[in-house]
Order: structure tokens, then C-alpha cells, then sequence
């Protein structure tokens, strides 16, 4: 029996090993070919990057002063940033409210939220870019409320169901202690909440730091996220790609995801198991 | 209490409540009018009736042949990811050594964003077919199969943490117990892993099968909908129809009705199925 | 220091339901008034009204000469202890019972002073700095009542705070409560739904059921004196015994009669039951107003014991008198066994006698 165990194990253990290295290996590829001259990428893109191919960082520099990259990266930083907060806060906020103060507006508006869930972007996405366009929210800064928006739907859902489990006495005992509702909110039941609004930060931040099709219909091509400037760099190019640059793009867009999920890993994967959870 | 909050409305509910009035309730009543109009524009509407919704399954074949390529990769990634990702967190439950190492693996292509995932493999998959100097854009199966096998990388370690979250809250009494009655490690796995890890397989199957339907960048960057229009899904087929056909914006938006009522429908029996567990449980 | 007074006070909540209809009430500056009867009679409600988190559908409410109806609760210089403590989880000790003083821009030396004060008084200068999920509930409890001394209100709500200690720490902490009470001379206003703290703690205790006032008395008054059957039924433990029962008039007097036995009543009853001749009431007794027999005479009965519970002090007899059930308090100087027929009697000084239909006492 023991030995047998040994065996299964060993046995598992060669797989997962072998598994991860399938896993790794289009990331891998996409990183060698990002240290080879542009014109040996197509032709051998399997070879390790030797003396005639290698390029240094060639490729890192042309695709970044090619593509704007590095301005991208900011901006999406920006956008993922200030929008991950506008959320957190006026959701929890939402949220906290249309719990407590039973009406039957609140009662709508919070299945109005639900519903937004389950509806595809394609259903809003003309209409949605019309109206966004005449009240002027085409911009960095404009697009911050249309995330707030669209992701107020599971926001409010995550942030109400834990707002449920929030015994009311404690609420009750800092009105007494003379505490406005803003107050009330603010100095006690929003440090309650800081577990659920990790979670929801955690999705939104993953949700809007790769997005595409919204910020390329309101933002377009003059303030690209990364994944537009990716999506314009290939779609602009009618086959006459710079693939060296392309490569060097993709790995400095990946990076950063990378060292974020390796930091915050258990936060990434406690959130997204609570988010599917619920959601 | 309530008497004293309701001053606060204001403060509290209107940013979140107009911004979603804004970018989803008005828009998405629009949407529902504009789909029984013709139209380029918001403002220059004509009331057609149905004749968007003829139009999306008559005389556009692109539209059925999206809904019908759209479907068949659902199912099958839906029987791939959630096949793997289970057996995966199986063998990750067993306290083998490098678990953490190879979870880490397994979930980081998640992270990664739809676009840069379906060019990583579209460099992937054309290395691969140059070998026989073919490339992804080359038959429709190409197209599947790559996007078929994006999808897997993408999800499996996603579904599998779910699956390992829901394996480690199985008692370990319970094994334990059926040990004692004499279970041999496959009755065990029938009759005490599987039925105690149904809610998320519930959970995952609908993840799964939402995240597949829905799928548009990963479409958009690895094969654009390529060849001609045969692996373009709903999402794209409905994109292209807005910003590539002048003058079936009305068209476009009547399939994107059909295809909210689709994800409606999926959604409303999840929410059935999951109600009906909690109450179970 | 204030008086509470509630008039005509009626309470509906949003839907529709009407937990309280019409009461009245008035709480003397610096009583200990409880408020005590089964889960759902309004007492919490009422106090909660008092606190304003709960909104008044009608009547007026006084705190001192100030009508508060809408008025905010922390503007009517009141404190409030929860039962589930309500404490701030992600403050410690000393945080969660400066936070008051704080919102109410107390210089911090004096905050410092009172928390300091208080703290000592209830013996958590030591916890200070956890986190009150690092405390015992009986710390968390106390760390309520510091959060609402330090404020130096003029009134104390106090929500069930004992409810959820342990037995032993209960009876402390209800000692505790008193002295808190004698020390800082203020009202407090104390809901329980437990008889015991109601008699062992308050000046004045008011029993309530379904929104009503049952009875307004000190405590000897309500055990002594219950004004109608539930009052009688509901103080006291073990519970009083009641026998349906048929009044008799003899030319002795009155008797109770019920199966074969015949209880003669006291003739200062005379009046009160000239009207009941014949009729059907109920009598109450304590099980401690039944006593065992020294010696056989007319007047004892017969009394099969099922169960003697010994308690330490005394016997539980748990028998039948005829076919009714019957409990017994009695001394435990001598055994007494499970299964034995015991000679009893009754007390007849102190017999309560109840209307059958309203429930309301006739005479003791």
C-alpha cells in the first residue's frame, strides 16, 4: 500500500511538473522572441535567442518609442487606480444604504443592480458610447464614472451581502455615541467592511486593468489603455508587424500583472473565489 | 435611525445611482427601442418593427453561423476546462510537495488580459502550423481548436482554486469514516468528494459557460474572426455588425437583444439551481 | 439626571404591524425601573423608543421636561448597552470608550481621565489596548458598560446586557450592575427577560406582554401582590400554582372546592367573593406557601410526590393534588422521596384568587 502511494505520487508529482512547464511555456516563447531580431521570430520561433539572432533590448526600444507603451501603462494606471477606489467607495456606500433604509425604491434599485449582471456589454455598447459621448465622458477622467456604472452591479451585491451579516447594534451604538450617518459610516461600519472590499477592489482591478473594448470605444486611440495600444499596434499594421517590438509590448504588458499576482497572491485568489462564490 | 439616514440620499446613493442610470439603465432601454428601428445614429431612429430581428436570422448567415460556432465552443471548453481543472486540484488536495508552486503556475494566466492572452497564442499556434506552413487563419478548425485551447489555459487554474476551496471543506471525518466502512479511493471519490464538491461544480459549470459565451477580446486578438467570418463569435459577430456594416446598426442591435436574452437565460436557470441547493443545504 | 415619561405612546412598524398601542409610563429621576416579560411584549421596542432608534408612531415622550420625539438619539444625553455588546471591532478598549467623548469633542485629557476612571472601576485597565475580540465575554460586557459610564449620561438603557454570560458570571455581573447604579446616581432603564435579574435588580419593575403594562410595582409588591395571572405566573420561580376551582359559600364562610377537596378561604375574602358564589375561579398558590404537614390534622392533604428535586436549600416536590399537577417548595431539613405520598398544607393566608375569564386578581 505504502509503496503503491510512493509511486502515485512520484507519478503526480512528474505530471504537475510537466503540466507547469506547458503552462509556462507561451509565456516563455513570447519572452525569448522578445530578445531575437524581428526577422528571425517568424522563421525559427522556437530557438533559444543565440549570437546572430540576439538583440539585447533592442526590440524593448523600438516598441516603446513606436507605440507609446509606456504612456498606456500609465494611463491604464491611472484609470485601474481611481476607478477601483470610486467603486469601493460609493458602492459601499450604496450598499450600506439601500440595506438599512428599507423602502421600496431601495428595494428596486438594488434588483435594478442585479440585473445589470447578467446583461452582455454588447446590449449597451452603441448606445452606452452615444450617450457617454455627448456628456463629454470620453476621456481619463470621464471614464471613471462609467466604470463606477458598470461595476456598481456586483459591487453593490458583494458590499450588501456582507452589510447583511453586520450586527445593526453596532451602528446604533455609534449614532448614540454622536455619530452622523457619514460619520457612523465611515469610522466604523467601512473598517468592517475591509475584508469584502479587498475582494471587490481585487476584481474591478483585474476587470479594468485588462479591458479592451470599453476604454477602445470612449478613449479610442488617442488616450490608449494597454490593451488597446496592443489590439491598435496589430490591427494598424495590415501584416507589415514589427514582431520584435510586438513581442517586447506583450512582455512589458504582462509583467506587471505578474509581480502584482506574485505580491497580493492570496488576496487574488481569496477574492476571486469569494467573488464566484457569490457572484 | 432609517429617519436620520434618509437625509444623507444624496450623499450616499446618487453617485453610484447615476452613473448607472447613465451607462447601463438608459442605455440599455435605448437598446431595447433602437432594436425595432433603423438607424446610424441615437438621434436618427425609424420604427421598423421586427424587421432587425428577420434581417439578424435571414438574410445575415453570419449570425447563425456565430450562435452555432459560439455554442459548439461553449460545450466543449465548458467539458475540457472544468475536466482538468478537477482533476487538477484532485492531485493538488494530496499534500504532495511544491502544491503552492504549482498553483501559483496554474492560476497566473487568469491574471492576464484577454487581448495580450490571444496574441501570446496566436504567435503560439502560428509557430506551431508555420512548422507545416499553414497558419491560424487557415481553417475555421485551426481557429476553434486555438481558441478552444486559450480558453483551457486561461480557466483552468481559475476553476481549479474554486474546486480546491471546495475539496478542502469536505470533513475530513467523512473520509475518514468511509475508510472504516471499508470505501476503496474511487468509492470514496464517487460517493463522498463528488456529491459534497456539486455546489462548485455548479458554480464552475456557470462560470465556465458564461466566461465561453461571452468571450470577445481572446476572439478579437487571436484570430480576429478569421477565416472570412467563420470563427467569429456572438460577441464579435455583433460588434462587427455595429462598426463594420453601415447602416445594420439596427440589425446589430437586435442580435445583441437575442444574445442578452441567450445570457439571461443561462444566468436565470444558475440562479434557479443555486437557490434551490441553499435550500437544501 | 432625568425623568423619562411616556404618554400614550404607540408603536407601528413599517409594516403594518402594531407592537404597542397605548402606554403609559413614568420613570423617576434616578430609578432603576426594569422592564421585563417574554420575547416579543414591546419591552425592547419601548426602550428603543426611548434610545430614538426606533421612530414613535403617536404619543409624546419626555426625557427631564424635553419632548424628544425627534429628537436624534445622540442628542438626548443618553447611553446604551447592547446585549450582543455592539462594541467596535476594529478599535480597542480604550478607543471603543473614548469614541463618544471624541465625537463630542472632549478635550483629550479629560477623555483620558474618564476612560482611566472607569476602566479601574470595572476592573479592564488592564485590556486597555486589545481588541475585543481578544476578551472574554464577560470582559466585552463590561467594556459596554465603561463605553456608556464614561459618557456620564443622565440616562442608562441597559438592552438584555446579560443575556449572553454564562450563569455565574450573570449573578456577578448583576451585583455589579447595582453598584454601578448606587455610584452614579443616575436613571437607568434595564429590559430582561428574565424574572430573576427583574427582582433581584430593580427599584421598580414593570411586566409587560404584548404591549402592554401588566403590572407597575416595586418588587415585593408584584411577588406579594400580583394583579393578575400572568404577573403571578410570570414572577416567581417555581412557577405559582393555579386550581380551577369553584367557590362554595358554607355558613363558616367561603370554601374553594375542587374534586374531593375543600379549601376554606379566609373570611377577610368575604366580600370580594360574595359575588362568586358558586362560580368558577382560579386560585393561586406559591409552591412555597405549601408546607409538609408536622402532624396529620383536618385541614392537610394527601400529596403523591412523581418528583422530589433536592436544589441544595430546598425540595422541588413535583406531585398530584387529585388529577392536577402541583409544585412544592419545601425546606430540606428532612428527606423526602420520589414516589411517596406526603401529607401537605396549604397556606391559606396567602392564596391568591383570580377571575377566570379576564384573569384579573379578585382578592388575596
Amino acid at each position: 500500500m505504502k509503496q503503491r502511494t510512493k509511486i502515485f505520487n512520484g507519478f503526480s508529482f512528474s505530471l504537475l511538473l510537466l503540466l507547469s512547464a506547458l503552462f509556462l511555456f507561451p509565456i516563455y516563447l513570447v519572452i525569448i522572441n522578445s530578445f531575437k531580431s524581428k526577422f528571425n521570430i517568424v522563421g525559427t520561433p522556437f530557438e533559444f535567442p543565440n549570437e546572430d539572432t540576439f538583440v539585447g533590448i533592442e526590440n524593448y526600444i523600438n516598441g516603446i518609442q513606436s507605440s507609446g507603451i509606456v504612456g498606456a501603462f500609465f494611463r491604464t494606471l491611472f484609470v485601474t487606480v481611481a476607478s477601483v477606489l470610486a467603486i469601493v467607495i460609493f458602492t459601499s456606500m450604496t450598499a450600506w444604504y439601500i440595506t438599512r433604509v428599507k423602502s421600496k425604491f431601495n428595494k428596486i434599485v438594488y434588483y435594478l443592480f442585479l440585473f445589470s449582471m447578467i446583461v452582455p456589454f454588447q446590449m449597451v455598447m452603441f448606445t452606452m458610447t452615444s450617450v457617454c459621448i455627448n456628456l463629454g465622458l470620453n476621456n481619463v477622467i470621464g471614464i471613471i464614472p462609467v466604470y463606477l456604472g458598470f461595476g456598481s452591479g456586483l459591487s453593490v451585491f458583494m458590499f450588501s451581502g456582507f452589510v447583511k451579516s453586520l450586527p445593526k447594534e453596532i451602528e446604533e451604538a455609534a449614532m448614540i455615541d454622536g455619530c452622523s450617518p457619514l460619520k457612523t459610516f465611515f469610522m466604523v461600519v467601512f473598517p468592517m467592511l475591509k475584508p469584502t472590499a479587498i475582494t471587490v477592489a481585487i476584481l474591478n482591478a483585474m476587470w479594468i486593468w485588462n479591458d479592451f473594448l470599453l476604454p477602445y470605444l470612449l478613449l479610442g486611440s488617442t488616450d490608449k489603455t494597454l490593451s488597446v495600444a496592443i489590439q491598435l499596434t496589430m490591427q494598424g499594421a495590415y501584416g507589415s508587424i514589427d514582431w520584435g517590438g510586438f513581442m517586447a509590448m506583450l512582455v512589458l504588458a504582462i509583467i506587471p500583472i505578474i509581480a502584482f499576482y506574485l505580491v497580493c497572491q492570496k488576496y487574488i485568489i481569496k477574492g476571486v473565489i469569494d467573488g464566484a462564490v457569490k457572484g | 435611525m432609517e429617519k436620520n439616514m434618509k437625509k444623507y440620499f444624496p450623499i450616499f446613493l446618487l453617485p453610484t445611482l447615476v452613473s448607472f442610470v447613465i451607462v447601463f439603465f438608459i442605455p440599455f432601454v435605448m437598446g431595447i427601442y433602437l432594436s425595432f428601428t433603423r438607424f446610424t445614429t441615437v438621434e436618427n431612429a425609424t420604427w421598423v418593427g421586427i424587421e432587425n430581428y428577420i434581417k439578424a436570422f435571414t438574410q445575415d448567415e453570419n449570425f447563425l453561423n456565430a450562435l452555432w460556432f459560439t455554442i459548439k465552443f461553449t460545450i466543449v471548453s465548458v467539458i475540457t476546462i472544468n475536466i482538468c481543472a478537477f482533476l487538477l486540484a484532485l492531485l493538488l488536495t494530496r499534500a504532495l510537495k511544491g502544491t503552492a508552486f504549482f498553483r501559483t503556475v496554474f492560476f497566473m494566466p487568469n491574471l492576464i488580459g484577454g487581448i495580450v492572452l490571444g496574441y501570446i497564442w496566436n504567435l503560439l499556434i502560428n509557430s506551431i502550423l508555420g512548422i507545416f506552413g499553414y497558419d491560424i487563419t487557415y481553417s475555421a478548425d485551426y481557429g476553434f481548436w486555438g481558441l478552444v485551447f486559450l480558453l483551457n489555459w486561461q480557466l483552468i487554474g481559475y476553476m481549479m482554486v474554486i474546486y480546491i476551496a471546495s475539496l478542502q471543506n469536505i470533513p475530513s471525518e467523512l473520509n475518514e469514516a468511509a475508510r472504516i466502512d471499508g470505501a476503496t479511493p474511487f468509492s470514496i471519490l464517487r460517493h463522498i468528494t463528488i456529491p459534497m464538491v456539486m455546489p462548485a461544480v455548479t458554480i464552475c459549470l456557470f462560470l465556465t459557460i458564461t466566461n465561453s459565451f461571452k468571450l470577445f477580446d481572446q476572439n478579437l486578438a487571436l484570430t480576429g474572426g478569421a477565416p472570412a467570418r467563420e470563427t467569429s463569435m456572438l460577441a464579435l459577430d455583433i460588434f462587427n455588425t455595429f462598426y463594420g456594416r453601415i447602416g445594420w446598426q439596427g440589425v446589430g442591435q437586435a442580435k445583441a437583444v437575442v444574445f442578452f436574452i441567450i445570457v439571461a437565460l443561462i444566468s436565470f436557470i444558475q440562479l434557479k439551481i443555486t437557490s434551490r441547493k441553499e435550500v437544501e443545504n | 439626571m432625568a425623568s423619562i415619561s411616556l404618554k400614550n405612546i404607540k408603536k407601528t412598524y413599517e409594516d403594518g404591524v402594531t407592537v404597542i398601542e397605548d402606554l403609559n409610563l413614568e420613570i423617576k429621576d434616578k430609578e432603576f425601573v426594569i422592564l421585563v416579560g417574554p420575547s416579543g411584549c414591546g419591552k425592547s421596542t419601548t426602550l428603543r423608543m426611548i434610545a430614538g432608534l426606533e421612530e414613535i408612531t403617536d404619543g409624546e415622550m419626555y426625557i427631564g421636561d424635553k419632548l424628544v420625539n425627534d429628537v436624534s438619539p445622540k442628542n438626548r444625553d443618553i447611553a446604551m448597552v447592547f446585549q450582543s455588546y455592539a462594541l467596535y471591532p476594529h478599535m480597542n478598549v480604550y478607543k471603543n470608550m473614548a469614541f463618544g467623548l471624541k465625537n463630542r469633542k472632549v478635550p483629550k485629557d479629560i477623555i483620558d481621565k474618564k476612560v482611566h476612571e472607569a476602566a479601574k472601576m470595572l476592573d479592564i485597565e488592564q485590556y486597555l489596548n486589545r481588541k475585543p475580540r481578544a476578551l472574554s465575554g464577560g470582559q466585552r460586557q463590561r467594556v459596554a458598560l465603561g463605553r456608556a459610564m464614561v459618557r456620564e449620561p443622565a440616562v442608562f438603557l441597559l438592552d438584555e446586557p446579560l443575556s449572553n454570560l454564562d450563569a455565574k458570571l450573570r449573578t456577578e455581573m448583576r451585583s455589579r450592575i447595582s453598584m454601578l447604579h448606587k455610584e452614579l446616581q443616575t436613571t437607568f432603564v434595564y429590559v430582561t427577560h428574565d424574572q430573576t435579574e427583574a427582582m433581584t435588580m430593580g427599584d421598580r419593575i414593570v411586566v409587560m406582554k404584548d404591549g402592554k403594562i401588566m403590572q407597575n410595582d416595586t418588587p415585593q409588591m408584584l411577588y406579594n401582590h400580583p394583579q393578575n395571572m400572568f404577573v403571578a405566573g410570570f414572577i416567581g420561580s417555581p412557577q405559582m400554582n393555579f386550581i380551577y376551582c369553584k367557590i362554595v359559600r358554607n355558613t363558616d364562610g367561603y370554601y374553594a372546592q375542587f374534586e374531593n377537596y375543600n379549601i376554606k378561604l379566609p373570611d377577610r375574602m368575604n366580600d370580594a367573593l360574595s359575588l362568586y358564589t358558586d362560580k368558577e375561579v382560579v386560585l393561586g398558590i406559591r409552591p412555597e406557601n405549601i408546607h409538609l404537614a408536622k402532624d396529620t390534622k383536618k385541614k392537610s392533604f394527601e400529596m403523591y410526590i412523581d418528583i422530589a428535586e433536592m436544589t441544595g436549600s430546598d425540595y422541588y416536590l413535583y406531585g398530584k393534588l387529585g388529577g392536577k399537577n402541583i409544585i412544592a417548595n419545601v425546606p430540606s431539613n428532612m428527606q423526602i422521596k420520589s414516589d411517596t405520598t406526603c401529607s401537605m398544607l396549604i397556606d391559606t393566608d396567602r392564596l391568591h384568587i383570580f377571575d377566570k375569564v379576564s384573569e384579573n386578581l379578585i382578592c388575596d
